[in-house]
């Protein structure tokens, strides 16, 4: 039968990536699972000690404020710029377009490194405040979460608007035109017209960013000075000061579960499908 | 029992190589040299090269494995013809017993620490120590134990930048917990090891009560409780390189930091940026254990460590690396402008505190767990 | 013409947040010049001591090899994997197809210190830590997701009518793939390259867990650089790669317009 020979062949094409994905990703990801259950010993005592433990509720806190702050950040800040970039259509767009996506090419140690030169102590944020004698002595803008918030928010800032600018390309003017001509300002007619025809793309781009601000790691970590501190940065904590492997992987495990459920409830009102297997 | 050995410190040194190789302390084949012996060697391959009569010391690698290598090893090789080799992979007590009930045992000496030493012995992995040939007078009190015996020292100390605090230095830990008077960023480390004891100190309590103080749970957590009040001046540092580097940017007016690293600081920092205090340190000891069957026999090793006793050979650790000399007797020989900076100087040893080991044995784990919850909840 | 506040707000404010976007990422140049050897603006003049000390230190130079070449295979590796998976998958575009197209990109919403774990555990079994097979394998499986999805983004526009017509002149399976399928991926597979390329470049978590001494890369180099001792050699490495995007940025630019 030929229609199955040909099957075989596409199969065959497959198989190469998705084999060595599941033997050598999904099954170590999975090995922390069996970690957690048996490190030090065999039984669910790992994951007793983190529900009573008040530092992991903490740290899970932290890590879900972070990461909806960083969220609705990113959505404001993103809107507005993909906003412009489609309705405004002027020589300058390509050019933002090209700066939106610029930083994506930066590496996050970069970028990070830039807000530790900007926002320390002695940094340059601070030594222009002091110089223009705004301020008599440094404000403290780095590790803290503020100082994590703003690094994060400029690390996201591109996965929210570029969702957004896809969804928002699509959209036919005609719609807003139809509402001016009836006489509605121009907020109004964004508001009730063009802003929910938006909301796809200001929801996949919301996705992105939380589900990814979630397991972030090198920002908090390098600006947070100790105290913002995020599940994933607490996961090496257990693992490099305690070598406490069977705790760490306890929280990895809770980690992947509430990223897999923040998917999970995405699903009900994001297109998944859109948002991440069919990305440009 | 947990195992306390504070690996990181020990590391940290290791670290410090690099500082010094930037510095032009270290020469270009000494710095390869270490850094290559950082790469992980096999444990169990050294049998068959191992000639009669030579001697295997391992530590934890850096500038510390070149600097024993020079100045305890070829010393000794010079005095006695007897080859010494340092290998710098890192004998953790998991790695000595499983060496040791291999049967296969190829190290003859180990850096070790209090913790591991107590460990080891209590499993039968060690060798006794020979304190008729070994001097136990020259090793820091409490720093003798039937299967180990110390060899170094560094100390937990208070690092102050007094341009920051305005000429204003704090010099007791409760002037530290005083935002008021002392105001600025602190530097903590990241684990409670050596920096409970100041919390307990802040609280008024002699340094000599403070490991009773830190007996009972409500003890702990009135320490605890210490940082929870002064977190938001908190900044926490996780390597030791971290620490150095938070007074460097000048993130930091004040400090609980390693004297090894207060050591580097003190070159680095300009005139008057920097200043050490070891008033209510905590002073942690660095252990020689003998793992049980080595190599080149029992008695072998206790005249080599009996070697690396004396004052002289002592003091040049204080000036490679930092670390202080074991042997009390040695605090005489130090440079005067070294002096301060001595861990174990008669001085510096009269403020501080021995770090507990079984202390940390009993309570680290429940201790660390409300330390990162005081820290950030 | 009359402009509104409407208009002016979003123009302007979207300006605002470019500039947040990318003005903080180039502070890095100016410090990069400066002539003191701590962080911080020229004092007294500009010096390319930052440069010279990049450009004569054998670790950085090392470092910066590593990444590149390590980058090449894992963006070859992951291109030739990612394009055969996603090929296939157009071809088959059933149920079975979705659910492998799901695993491929787990990857990506696996949180990094997460999966880095698993690689350690799994690595240490394997041998493979320290090694640079045991990177560029954690690394092209990073970078698969990414190939998979530019190229099945490009064959979204390729008429399935195209490969039967093949199939049915009698062409084979692997003939059509070849002949019609692959140069109608061809972009999709260039982005897929580019971007699996920058994911191992730039990839830091899981090198920090995965290996030691022996292997060194650029963002490993530029980690402990901010860890130990910010000096501004990072800053003269980030001015040359940041130099780097924005010509790249520039050509892409041009080409479009």
């Amino acid at each position: 039968m030929p229609r199955v020979n040909e099957k075989v062949s596409y199969w065959m094409l497959v198989l190469p990536a998705l084999a060595i994905m599941v033997c050598f990703y999904i099954l170590p990801v999975l090995g922390i699972w069996e970690i957690a259950f048996t490190e030090p010993e065999t039984g669910v005592g790992n994951f007793v000690k983190m529900a009573g433990s008040n530092a992991v509720k903490t740290s899970f806190v932290i890590t879900f404020r972070v990461a909806a702050i960083t969220t609705v950040g990113c959505l404001i800040l993103g809107y507005i710029v993909a906003y412009a970039i489609s309705n405004f259509a002027t020589r300058l767009t390509p050019l933002m377009v090209a700066l939106v996506i610029l930083p994506f090419w930066v590496s996050v140690l970069i970028r990070s490194f830039s807000w530790i030169v900007l926002l320390g102590r002695s940094g340059l944020v601070n030594d222009a405040l002091m110089h223009a004698e705004l301020i008599e002595r440094p404000l403290r803008l780095m590790h803290n979460e503020l100082g994590v918030l703003i690094a994060m928010i400029h690390v996201m800032l591109p996965f929210a608007v570029l969702p957004m600018l896809t969804n928002m390309r699509g959209i036919s003017g005609v719609y807003v035109q139809a509402a001016r001509s009836l006489g509605a300002s121009e907020w109004t007619s964004f508001r009730q017209v063009y802003f929910p025809q938006t909301m796809p793309g200001v929801l996949s781009g919301a996705l992105l960013v939380f589900v990814l601000s979630l397991g972030f790691f090198v920002t908090p970590a390098l600006l947070g000075g100790g105290r913002v501190l995020m599940i994933s940065e607490y996961i090496t904590y257990q693992i490099q000061e305690f070598l406490n492997w069977g705790l760490g992987s306890a929280l990895s495990v809770v980690l992947l579960v509430a990223t897999a459920l923040v998917l999970l409830i995405a699903a009900r009102f994001v297109n998944l499908r859109a948002t991440l297997l069919e990305r440009k | 029992m947990t195992d306390t050995t504070d690996f990181e410190a020990k590391r940290d040194i290791a670290e410090i190589a690099v500082e010094r190789y930037k510095q032009g302390r270290l020469t270009r084949r000494g710095f390869i040299a270490a850094m290559g012996a950082l790469g992980v060697l096999p444990a169990f391959g050294h049998r068959a090269m191992a000639q009669t009569k030579e001697i295997i010391v391992v530590n934890w690698g850096g500038t510390a494995k070149d600097v024993l290598q020079e100045v305890l090893c070829d010393t000794y090789t010079a005095e006695t013809g007897i080859k010494v080799t340092v290998d710098g992979s890192g004998p953790s007590a998991g790695k000595i017993r499983a060496m040791v009930e291999s049967g296969a045992v190829v190290w003859d000496l180990c850096d070790s620490g209090a913790g591991s030493a107590i460990i080891l012995e209590q499993q039968g992995m060690t060798e006794a120590i020979d304190y008729s040939i070994v001097d136990k007078s020259k090793v820091l009190e409490g720093t003798a134990y039937n299967n180990g015996v110390g060899n170094y020292v560094y100390s937990y100390v208070l690092a102050t930048n007094p341009q920051l605090l305005g000429g204003n230095i704090p010099q007791t830990w409760e002037d530290v917990w005083n935002v008021k008077d002392f105001p600025g960023m602190r530097t903590f480390r990241k684990s409670v090891r050596g920096q409970l004891e100041s919390a307990t100190q802040a609280r008024g309590v002699p340094l000599a009560e403070v490991y009773d103080a830190l007996s009972t749970e409500d003890g702990i957590k009135a320490s605890i409780a210490k940082f929870r009040e002064l977190r938001e001046n908190i900044i926490v540092w996780g390597s030791g390189s971290d620490s150095q580097n938070l007074f460097l940017q000048e993130e930091v007016a004040i400090g609980n930091i390693w004297s090894t690293r207060a050591h580097l600081l003190k070159d680095q920092m300009e005139e008057g940026t920097f200043n050490v205090s070891f008033n209510g340190g905590v002073i942690a000891p660095g252990i020689w254990v003998v793992p049980k069957g080595n190599p080149a026999g029992k008695d072998e090793v206790m005249k080599f460590i009996a070697h690396g006793q004396k004052p002289e050979l002592q003091v040049q650790w204080l000036e490679k690396i930092g670390s202080g000399p074991i042997n009390p007797a040695a605090a005489e020989l130090v440079p005067a402008e070294l002096a301060p900076y001595n861990p174990s100087s008669p001085q510096n040893l009269a403020m501080q505190i021995l770090y507990n080991d079984e202390w940390y044995a009993k309570n680290q784990v429940s201790a660390e767990e409300l330390y990162v919850d005081a820290l950030i909840n | 013409m009359h402009v509104s506040a409407f208009k002016i707000f979003f123009q302007t404010g979207a300006w605002l947040v470019i500039a947040f976007l990318v003005l903080p990422i180039l502070v890095v140049l100016p410090i990069s010049f400066t002539d003191t050897s701590y962080i911080g603006l020229p004092k007294e003049g500009l010096s390319l001591q930052h440069y010279a000390n990049y450009f004569t230190d054998p670790d950085w130079l090392n470092a910066t090899w590593t990444s590149v070449w390590v980058g090449l295979v894992v963006a070859t590796c992951a291109s030739v994997l990612g394009t055969a998976f996603a090929i296939g998958c157009w071809f088959l575009s059933d149920r079975a197809a979705m659910v492998a197209r799901w695993i491929l990109i787990t990857p990506i919403l696996v949180p990094p210190v997460v999966q880095s774990l698993g690689f350690y555990r799994f690595w240490v079994k394997l041998g493979l830590i320290d090694t640079h097979v045991g990177v560029i394998l954690a690394h092209t499986l990073l970078a698969l997701p990414y190939v998979s999805i530019s190229v099945f983004a490009a064959l979204s526009n390729l008429d399935r009518n195209l490969p039967r017509a093949a199939r049915s002149l009698g062409a084979s399976v692997m003939q059509t793939v070849w002949a019609v399928v692959v140069p109608a991926a061809r972009p999709g597979i260039a982005t897929g390259f580019i971007f699996a390329f920058i994911v191992s470049f730039d990839e830091i978590v899981g090198v920090l867990f995965i290996t030691v001494r022996n292997v060194q890369t650029l963002p490993k180099m530029i980690w402990e650089g901010i860890q130990d001792n910010i000096d501004p050699t990072i800053a003269a490495v980030a001015t040359l790669l940041i130099v780097l995007t924005l010509i790249a940025t520039a050509i892409g630019v041009l080409r479009r317009t």
